[in-house]
């Protein structure tokens, strides 16, 4: 018969638990501690989209403030009127040096219908008369309405706002456009939250013409051959902030958490959310790389202690009752064991001691009972006679 | 005098030598071989059995040979 005290098998009942319970404790916390990260950088990725939803809407108001005092400049309409492109970019030169100081980097004035082209570019004078196939145009056009949105264009992709110019009879002479790069915001957005962003477009709506052009106009490198289905906008980082494989399909409206990675002691999450013109097209997706690492390495911290805790927690409740099975099981056996064995051995004089009314105590008074019958008997053995 | 109670008295020597206390080790004795040590007399039979048990029991208990 296989011989494991009680004692041992408690032991090694209660370390299971202990393991178990420890190991149960540290999936718990790593569970919560990736769920926390992984809603960490979903806000993160929520953030970002809010903030650029806030700054396009910041910068539509601003816009839309400006051609609204623009257009009703009579002197504006007045030089627009004689369509002398010299004298209204001599007049208009001032006061695009001021609004691009304040981030508005395009300033279009387009002729009426039926012709609707361009007239003059403030922002690239050397460039006119082209008639622009835009959904922004087209809808100002129609509506004879304030019309606003993001959009690709010769200088770039940027938020636009396009307004009808009207006389003093109402009638409209032409529409004003004003537009800020969108490659600015993402440093605007830098600038306020300190993640770093970056702004990539669909190949499939930009058009390759038009791209160069607006880098020729930006002074920037035609990055277009870089990546064979997108187009890198602008970012305000170097490192790893744009590793797309190309799928815009893959990128979900609300937005998708690619990965959280370490460099050094800093933990980053990465994400992206689509970016949409003004006609609805999904032309593009901004990245957002987010540093996590406090939040991490305190997470890291609590869960190290979470887990040091439990396991003393359980460590200590094992002993505590391997000690109270000690006191009140396993010495009062051993107790019962030793006055039996030395009863055998002719000690009629050592009895039991009832402790308590408990189990074991019941079984030491039975026990001590037993011992009196059994010294009774043994003082009438007629070997033992005389020796006691 | 039997060849059991020999072996009694000799394990009685040992216990004494070694100062070791009587009631245990005799209890230990009696419960091994299931007969207690004080019931082996002169005129108790050599059992081989119980003889048998005895010098195992001394061997262990005692580093005894018997």
């Amino acid at each position: 018969m296989k011989s494991t005290s009680i004692k041992t098998k408690v032991l090694v009942a209660l370390s299971i638990c202990l393991l178990l319970g420890v190991a149960g404790t540290m999936a718990l916390i790593r569970y919560s501690f990736e769920h926390n990260a992984r809603t960490l950088a979903m806000q993160s990725v929520n953030d970002s989209r809010k903030l650029f939803d806030i700054l396009t809407a910041r910068e539509v108001s601003k816009m839309t403030a400006v051609g609204v005092v623009l257009e009703e400049s009579a002197e504006l309409q007045k030089k627009f009127l004689e369509r002398d492109r010299g004298k209204l970019l001599d007049f208009c030169q001032p006061t695009y040096e001021r609004l691009k100081a304040q981030g508005i980097t395009n300033w279009v004035m387009h002729t009426p219908e039926p012709d609707v082209s361009v007239f003059l570019r403030v922002h690239n004078p050397s460039k006119y008369g082209d008639h622009l196939d835009r959904f922004l145009i087209k809808e100002v056009v129609r509506s004879h309405s304030v019309a606003t949105g993001s959009e690709l264009a010769k200088a770039g992709f940027a938020v636009r706002v396009i307004q009808p110019m009207k006389d003093v009879k109402g009638q409209v002479i032409g529409y004003l456009e004003f537009g800020e790069e969108l490659g600015q915001f993402i440093h605007t957005m830098k600038d306020q939250t300190g993640d770093n962003y970056g702004l990539l477009l669909n190949k499939k709506y930009v058009d390759r013409k038009l791209w160069t052009e607006s880098s020729a106009a930006w002074n920037r490198r035609d990055n277009w051959d870089d990546h064979p289905g997108y187009v890198v906008a602008d970012k305000t980082a170097a490192e790893r902030i744009i590793d797309f494989d190309g799928d815009f399909a893959g990128i979900s409206e609300s937005g998708n958490v690619l990965e959280r990675y370490r460099v050094g002691d800093a933990m980053y999450v990465r994400g992206v959310f689509p970016i949409r013109d003004a006609a609805g097209n999904p032309v593009g997706a901004m990245f957002v790389v987010r540093d996590i690492s406090d939040f991490y390495w305190s997470m890291r911290r609590t869960q190290t202690v979470l887990i040091a805790l439990t396991a003393l927690a359980l460590a200590l409740s094992t002993l505590l009752v391997l000690a109270i099975l000690q006191k009140l099981v396993f010495r009062r056996l051993d107790c019962i064991i030793t006055v039996a064995t030395r009863v055998v051995g002719g000690d009629y004089e050592t009895a039991i001691r009832t402790s308590s009314d408990d189990e074991i105590g019941q079984f030491e008074k039975l026990f001590e009972q037993f011992r009196r019958v059994f010294v009774d008997v043994m003082s009438n053995v007629p070997e033992l006679q005389g020796k006691r | 005098m039997s060849q059991i109670y020999d072996m009694r008295l000799k394990i009685e020597e040992k216990i004494k030598a070694d100062g070791l206390n009587a009631m245990d080790i005799k209890g230990k004795l009696g419960l091994k071989t299931g007969k207690m040590l004080a019931l082996i007399t002169p005129t108790t039979p050599d059992d081989p059995d119980l003889i048998s048990k005895l010098r195992d029991a001394a061997k262990e208990l005692l580093n005894l040979s018997l």
